[in-house]
């Protein structure tokens, strides 16, 4: 209803309403309502006038009921209702069919449907048009079925009355567009005329009729530009009679630039182009050639394009125009929707992300998209061989071009699809790795007519594939090539991985790495553990597989040679967010070598630690300051006690120690020894006493030395402690048998010596004897010779000066000469004095102590003589202590003015006389020479200094040189 | 007086001492011959005279007791040691190889002289034998080989048939050899060829009992 209320012209409805309100409001009846439901019934359609007939039907038996039932007014009432709707059904029937009829009328044209080539499906059947245009229709319609080209035909129509309307048909593809052919249905009112007077156009009118008898629609206008002619169809379809056309709008004519009529049936957009080209034509006579939009009657534009062209006269002068336009419109709006289709297509070609180009059958470039052309810098020109066939010289890195060109050669030749991937030339230079496919497009025959290709920049990609590809490469050498057996488990211990080192070990199948073989693995593993290993591995991998800590193991594995290697076997949990165990990441480490290693050094270390402790000496370790860290077992038993045992408040353990073994008279020349090797770092000698558990001394020999590290720094002090008792003792004696042996030496040396002596005198006094006797026998002779006897005294003369001068000389070779002398330290050579005497000393008790005054300037002496004169001193003072026992001989050097002064003080029993025993051959002892001091004296005073002896209270005595200083300056001099 | 008919032969490096005991001898006229070093005296021309050799033990060349070493198989005189300090392992090994004496320096004249007189005397003997030696060898070479083979079974006192059946010749052809060995060694007795025979050092290789046996 309310369809049928909106196509029921408003006009209509309200007349309609009006006259049925006057109707009822005049008469007082309801009569008048049936004319606005008049109207409605004219414009209803299909189901809502069924509905409407079902209301009127209900009204009316709604009515009959009331009217039987109910009386009076009422009654009356419905019977005029009912009365009213039986009309109006009566009416409305009468009129309905008028407008279902119409509505076959719209028809939208089709494409005929194949195999129905009769049919042409809405085309208006035979009967309808006019016998005239039926074969024109069938042809139109016969080539756009085969073509597919729109076509556009124009015919006459058979109306219901009998008379024929002149009808446009439009057949075309479905491309989207259509026109509605209703609207082109002439109504019966369509206007159209002809000039009362053709004036000066006939020629024009007759070209018009001419054309028009062609094309079926022209016109002709003047040279003014006033219409006389226009084909009366053409008329009707834009609703323009030559009235309207020539109407003058404006104060000024057409050609002075006035509007005429037919410019309100142009598009407003072409209006302008369309009147002043018309203008210039009329004035200059030039062809009108122009497509413009008309607007048609139903309301549309639509293109045309229209040619006119002049008649002239006699004189030349135009005479009138004419022409005809032809509907480009379908053209118009196919090549704008092919148009857009292709600007689409290439937007769309050239928006995909890709490379797209395509080429001739034989392999000629023909296109590149923008975003090829734009990515690789190149253009059609660029690709192309002056031959014409494809270079891709500049497209394809040089290592990839024969490749390429081999590839694309083969598919150009035999038509396959190809596809490669290569290094691509950039605009900007560089190269990227692209992927190119091809196809081939064939014609029906099978002959390659296009190649069309797309080219993929891949280069993230291959680089990314390269770079995982490395990594995985990395990852798998890593893993292979970490030396170390690499492997995994599963949360339930079966093995699922083992590396490449651990396969080969266990002389594993090369199989398929990529799939995992858990049983052959489980069941190699299980071969490979040594039997004794295997139950405690097991036990403690499934300790660990249950509580999820980490495995660690040293176990043996059976190398693929039978040899059993030991292995330090790790793995560890991978565990997920939840915590819960995905692998066993294990690593197994050949420790074997190692192990060896170890156990060879643990076994020699025991048997050195055996040594040192079996060795038949004591040892024992200092730290750096010189506290006891390590005593030999020997040495523990020996001393009856620790390390730690003698440890005392206010001690050190050194001290502490010391004082418990060293014998007290030791003590003081130990501490000070063991203090300079602390000190100074330089080894330790000395024999001292020791206390043995048993509270016994035993006479010992230690010698300690530093053990130093790179740096050489002193780590630790060794020391090594012989008992030399017996040693000593033996030594004792064996010294007391060298000193005997030693003055038998010298006794004989002696008597070497006087023999030398004997003998050099001996000779010339030989020759002095016999020189006398035989002087005698000249002599005694008869008669005397005394010639003879005169030359052997003078012999005897001679001789016996001989013997004198040897007897010089022997004096000669005793008298001190004065040697090369060098600078020495006097500290230095009292300390190597010292230690020559040093076991004298020990053998003695007697300590020896030295005191020297700091910076004593060096002296120019006979370093061996004047050691000598100290030896003499140090052992004359022994010598003279010897009852006293467990003395101490003092040697004190200091300055004295320009002097050096050394005393050599002992405890002994003193001397009496003291000048005397400088005398040679002076001796208080009943083995001595007596030549010892008389030498050293003689020494002292061959340097420039004075020895003497002086007489200590209460016991003992002094001997004191002095040497003097100045030696020094003259040396800096 | 000089007597001429020996020679003293000195070999000292003291010239002094030297020339002092060349002094002394001719004093004593004893002729002398001096010689500075062992070499010296090994070197010279010594004339072949009953002779004597003082010798000093200290030489410069070698040791006047390796001098004495060095000639004892020579026929040479008798030594005679000077010495400058004579000790006496050097004297006693002196004496044991055949020096007449020890004398050290200063020594005086009469037991030099002594020495050299006793020296001579022992020289004198010694080169009279040496002189009877070699008549009985010369005598000894005059034998043929076989009287040479026969004189050794000779003076060994084998029986003429013992000898005989020794050189496997006949008894008779022995005793022919047998006579002409006594008669070219001018032997008067069968004992005075053993006593030749000895003072040839021909050695007595056979007894009679081994033949016998």
């Amino acid at each position: 209803m309310v369809a049928a209320l909106r196509r029921t012209p408003p006009v209509l409805m309200i007349v309609s309403l009006a006259v049925g309100l006057a109707a009822c409001w005049s008469t007082g009846t309801l009569f008048g309502v049936l004319a606005p439901l008049s109207a409605l019934f004219l414009n209803a359609r299909s189901y809502w006038l069924l509905a409407v007939w079902i209301g009127l039907l209900i009204a009316f038996a709604a009515s009959a009921l009331a009217a039987l039932f109910y009386p009076g007014a009422i009654r009356e009432a419905a019977l005029s209702l009912g009365a009213l709707v039986a009309v109006a059904a009566c009416i409305g029937l009468l009129l309905v069919p008028a407008p279902l009829r119409r509505g076959n009328h719209s028809a939208v044209p089709r494409r005929p449907e194949p195999g129905k080539p009769e049919g042409f499906g809405p085309v208006p059947a035979h009967g309808a048009i006019h016998p005239d245009d039926r074969a024109a229709i069938a042809h139109a319609a016969a080539y756009a079925f085969w073509t597919g080209v729109p076509q556009v035909t124009g015919y006459r129509l058979r109306q219901p009355d009998g008379s024929y309307h002149w009808t446009e048909l439009r057949a075309e593809p479905g491309y989207g567009v259509s026109v509605d052919v209703d609207a082109m249905v002439s109504r019966p009112d369509d206007r159209w005329s002809v000039a009362e007077s053709l004036g000066t156009t006939m020629e024009a009118v007759k070209a018009a009729k001419v054309i028009e008898s062609l094309h079926g629609k022209a016109w002709a206008f003047d040279a003014m530009g006033r219409f006389t002619y226009v084909t009366p169809a053409a008329q009707v379809a834009i609703d323009m009679a030559l009235e309207d056309l020539n109407r003058r709008l404006g104060e000024r004519e057409f050609i002075d630039g006035g509007e005429a009529g037919w410019m309100r049936g142009v598009h407003p957009d072409d209006v302008d182009r369309a009147a002043s080209t018309l203008r210039h034509c009329l004035k200059t006579g030039e062809p009108w050639n122009i497509e413009y939009r008309m607007l048609r009657a139903t309301g549309q534009y639509v293109w045309h394009r229209i040619s006119a062209r002049p008649t002239r006269d006699d004189d030349g002068q135009i005479t009138g125009w004419f022409g005809t336009s032809i509907d480009i419109d379908v053209y118009k709006k196919t090549e704008a929707a092919l148009r857009a289709r292709e600007q689409h297509l290439e937007q769309l070609i050239d928006t995909v992300p890709a490379m797209i180009w395509s080429m001739t059958g034989a392999g000629h470039p023909v296109y590149l998209n923008r975003r090829m052309m734009e990515v690789t810098g190149a253009t059609t020109e660029t690709v192309t061989a002056p031959d014409g066939s494809l270079t891709l010289k500049r497209m394809i890195h040089p290592d990839f071009l024969e490749q390429a060109e081999r590839t694309f050669a083969r598919s150009v030749t035999t038509g396959e699809p190809y596809a490669i991937k290569y290094l691509q030339h950039r605009a900007d230079g560089t190269y990227r790795w692209t992927e190119t496919r091809a196809e081939a497009l064939r014609d029906e025959a099978g002959q390659i007519i296009r190649w069309y290709g797309v080219s993929v920049d891949i280069h993230d990609l291959i680089t990314t594939q390269t770079e995982l590809h490395l990594r995985k490469q990395e990852l798998t050498r890593l893993v292979d090539l970490v030396p170390s057996f690499l492997w995994r488990l599963t949360p339930t211990g079966a093995p699922n991985f083992f590396n490449r080192r651990f396969i080969d070990f266990l002389g594993l199948d090369e199989g398929s790495l990529e799939q995992p073989q858990t049983e052959q693995y489980a069941a190699a593993l299980k071969a490979a553990v040594h039997p004794d290993d295997a139950a405690r591995v097991w036990a403690g991998l499934k300790d660990c597989l249950s509580s999820g800590r980490p495995f660690a193991m040293r176990y043996r594995l059976r190398r693929h040679d039978g040899v059993y290697r030991w292995m330090d076997g790790r793995a560890e949990p991978l565990l997920d967010e939840d915590g819960s165990i995905i692998q066993w990441h294990g690593l197994s480490h050949d420790v074997d070598d190692q192990l060896r290693v170890e156990e060879a050094l643990r076994e020699s270390e025991r048997s050195l630690r055996q040594l040192v402790e079996t060795l038949p000496a004591l040892i024992y370790c200092a730290a750096p300051n010189g506290e006891p860290i390590y005593r030999s077992e020997k040495l523990r038993e020996f001393l009856g006690f620790g390390l730690g045992d003698k440890d005392e408040e206010g001690k050190t353990r050194l001290t502490g120690t010391l004082d418990a073994i060293i014998h007290p008279d030791d003590l003081p020349d130990v501490k000070e020894r063991y203090a300079h090797s602390l000190a100074t770092g330089s080894p330790y000698a000395m024999k001292h006493r020791l206390r043995r558990a048993d509270g016994d001394y035993r006479w010992v020999e230690t010698r300690t030395a530093a053990m130093r590290n790179a740096e050489g720094e002193v780590i630790q002090w060794n020391g090594i402690c012989f008992e030399i008792e017996d040693q000593v003792r033996a030594q004792e004696a064996l010294t007391l048998t060298q000193e005997r042996l030693a003055r038998a030496a010298q006794a004989a040396s002696l008597a070497e010596l006087s023999a030398s002596i004997a003998h050099e005198v001996n000779q010339p006094l030989a020759a002095v004897v016999a020189n006398s006797h035989a002087c005698q026998r000249w002599l005694t002779s008869d008669p005397p010779n005394l010639e003879r006897a005169q030359k052997t005294v003078e012999r005897i003369i001679r001789d016996a000066n001989s013997a004198a001068d040897v007897v010089g000389r022997v004096r000669a070779l005793f008298r001190q000469t004065v040697e090369a002398r060098s600078f020495w330290q006097l500290d230095t050579i009292l300390h190597e004095a010292r230690d020559l005497m040093l076991e004298e000393a020990t053998r003695r008790r007697i300590r020896i102590e030295i005191d020297v005054e700091p910076g004593l300037p060096p002296l120019a002496l006979d370093h061996i003589q004047i050691q000598q004169v100290l030896v003499n001193l140090i052992r004359n003072g022994l010598e003279a202590m010897e009852p006293t026992q467990r003395g101490a001989l003092h040697i004190r050097s200091m300055r004295a003015g320009d002097l050096i002064r050394t005393e050599v003080r002992d405890t002994g029993a003193g001397i009496s006389a003291l000048e005397k025993v400088f005398e040679p051959f002076f001796s208080t002892k009943s083995n001595g020479m007596g030549m010892g001091l008389a030498i050293s004296r003689t020494i002292i005073e061959s340097h420039g200094g004075r020895l003497w002896a002086e007489d200590n209270q209460p016991s003992g005595a002094t001997f004191i040189f002095t040497l003097p200083a100045e030696a020094k300056a003259d040396h800096d001099r | 007086m000089i007597v001429d008919d020996t020679i003293v032969f000195i070999v000292d490096d003291d010239e002094a001492l030297r020339e002092a005991l060349g002094e002394l001898l001719e004093a004593n006229g004893v002729r002398s011959a001096l010689f500075q070093s062992a070499g010296d005296y090994i070197g010279a021309d010594k004339p072949d005279l009953p002779a004597c050799l003082i010798l000093d033990v200290e030489l410069p060349d070698i040791n006047g007791l390796e001098l004495q070493r060095q000639i004892a198989r020579e026929d040479h005189p008798p030594i005679v040691f000077i010495t400058g300090h004579g000790d006496i392992p050097s004297s006693v090994r002196a004496i044991k190889h055949g020096a007449v004496d020890f004398l050290t320096k200063p020594f005086s004249d009469t037991a030099l002289m002594a020495a050299i007189g006793s020296a001579i005397a022992q020289d004198r003997e010694t080169r009279a034998k040496r002189a009877e030696v070699a008549l009985l060898r010369q005598r000894y070479q005059e034998l043929s080989p076989r009287e040479r083979e026969v004189l050794p079974l000779v003076v060994s006192g084998l029986l003429n048939k013992q000898a005989a059946a020794e050189l496997g010749i006949s008894e008779v052809t022995l005793q022919i050899h047998r006579r002409n060995v006594m008669q070219k060694m001018a032997a008067s007795s069968l004992a005075d060829l053993v006593r030749i025979a000895e003072r040839l050092a021909i050695p007595i290789q056979h007894s009679r009992r081994m033949g016998g046996i």
